[in-house]
């Protein structure tokens, strides 16, 4: 499984979002639409998925339990499912003091976990409270982890696979071997339900590398760093990098996520050269 | 301990329309934690002082939340009759107490942060959510609604970067969990999917 990620727009304006749809649309299997990421105030998920499906995509809307309590939480989710997006990827949301809007109120009124749970229990026709809905949702679920997990990150992960989780997108994977340790936790579960799909940020300069390295779950190997130095042309070396670990990863996984640093254009070229296009 | 900060200086006397101002401070948090006694209140009428204002009086109440008799209050403080406005150097739960009984304008010199604690004589913040539903025992004495700082429930977010929370410099509180549950070999509590919390016991508006 190929997916991609895609921002909704600043504003109203949908022209970048778009022309992203555009490129991704033959290449990927469905696209991710993300909710406010990294804090910062855009274009509801909800909104862009359905403006991403009129043009043919398969969406995978992002769910944060940031912004919204429960009552708004179901009243979106219902929205959702009844425009046609089947697919949420549920996470708790980067806090406000990380985004623009530093002086939000953080809601967090549910967890991931607990997140999952609900949706559960509106993919059975029944809201939080129990109460029985009008037709229920019908939707494939999933979260988020990081690749290094300790203890108490592995309890998490567990506990989502428990709550309705059937796929995980990892945090941008560099370390392969790092990766398959992660991969063989991830088997020792032994839930064969549930679908990983390992994500991917192509490398555009040294200075993207470091900016990366202060991404929580991510980390850049020092001789990748010393590599996209070195190179004459860092951008081009940073897809053979990314190519070579989606070839890698794809014996492992189910599947890569596309995240670049900006748009698209060269999304084709990258799964091209992994060999998948 | 409720845990308070003063307000800065001007922003104290942006508030300050008054002329006659009489300060109150708090014999409690507020002076435990060198926000609101008498030390703190001398400081503030030397200020005031200096800037302008008659300060008509000063007194630092045992408990600034716990008043018995506000006659008590002032026929101890003449001065405050004698004032347009009173500045209290309290949390919040003191200022709602006093203005409820002064008739006349009331301004707070602090901003109220959490509910802590004192610990081999340190002043500990935010160790209490106050959600009105404890259920601290299950973490290990450490409270994730407010420890952690997007109060999750069932483990950590994921944002922390080598142990410290992605919004501060706190420590992750899901590893002081953690390391707390193991100690106490219950880690098994950390398998609990654990349900949100009900709010209704957090406000005081009661079903009847």
């Amino acid at each position: 499984m190929i997916t991609a990620e895609i921002s909704p727009s600043k504003g109203t304006d949908t022209s970048q979002m778009l022309k992203d749809a555009v490129l991704l649309k033959d290449i990927v299997d469905a696209v991710n639409v993300t909710d406010n990421q990294r804090a910062v105030m855009r274009m509801s998920p909800l909104a862009a998925c359905t403006i991403l499906q009129e043009k043919g995509l398969e969406t995978i809307m992002h769910v944060t339990c940031r912004d919204r309590n429960r009552l708004s939480l179901q009243s979106e989710l219902i929205g959702a499912c009844s425009l046609g997006i089947r697919n949420v990827l549920v996470m708790s949301g980067d806090h406000p003091t990380k985004g623009d809007h530093e002086g939000a109120k953080p809601v967090y009124d549910l967890d991931s976990v607990q997140l999952l749970g609900m949706i559960q229990k509106l993919n059975k026709g029944i809201d939080f409270s129990g109460n029985r809905l009008e037709g229920g949702t019908d939707f494939c679920t999933g979260a988020v982890t990081n690749t290094e997990l300790n203890e108490v990150a592995l309890i998490k992960l567990r506990k989502k696979i428990k709550m309705g989780a059937i796929f995980f997108q990892t945090q941008a994977v560099f370390d392969v071997k790092g990766f398959s340790g992660f991969m063989e936790k991830i088997n020792e579960i032994g839930s064969k339900k549930i679908r990983i799909i390992a994500g991917i940020i192509p490398l555009r300069s040294e200075r993207s590398a470091h900016f990366l390295n202060k991404v929580p779950g991510i980390r850049v190997p020092d001789d990748m760093i010393e590599h996209i130095k070195k190179a004459k042309e860092p951008q081009v070396q940073g897809m053979k990098i990314a190519a070579e670990i989606i070839k890698e990863l794809r014996t492992m996984c189910d599947g890569v996520h596309i995240m670049p640093l900006g748009n698209h254009e060269n999304t084709r070229t990258l799964l091209e050269m992994a060999g998948i296009l | 301990m409720i845990i308070s900060r003063q307000k800065e200086f001007n922003d104290i006397l942006q508030l300050l329309n008054e002329k006659n101002i009489f300060i109150i401070g708090c014999g409690k948090c507020a002076k435990k934690q060198h926000t609101g006694g008498e030390i703190e209140v001398l400081d503030m009428r030397m200020r005031l002082e200096e800037a302008g204002k008659n300060i008509t009086g000063w007194t630092v109440l045992s408990s600034a939340c716990s008043i018995n008799s506000w006659n008590d209050v002032l026929s101890q403080n003449p001065g405050i009759k004698m004032s347009d406005a009173l500045l209290v150097m309290s949390c919040g739960g003191g200022i709602s107490v006093i203005s409820g009984f002064a008739g006349l304008q009331v301004y707070p010199a602090l901003d109220t942060e959490s509910l802590g604690g004192v610990c081999c004589n340190e002043v500990v913040t935010e160790q209490c959510g106050m959600c009105g539903d404890c259920t601290i025992w299950l973490y290990g004495g450490v409270c994730p609604v407010i420890r952690c700082a997007k109060s999750l429930l069932n483990g950590p977010c994921g944002g922390a970067v080598e142990g410290k929370c992605e919004v501060d410099e706190r420590l992750c509180a899901w590893d002081k969990i953690f390391d707390r549950l193991k100690e106490l070999d219950k880690l098994e509590n950390l398998e609990k999917i654990h349900e949100p919390k009900n709010h209704m016991k957090k406000v005081r508006v009661k079903r009847t």
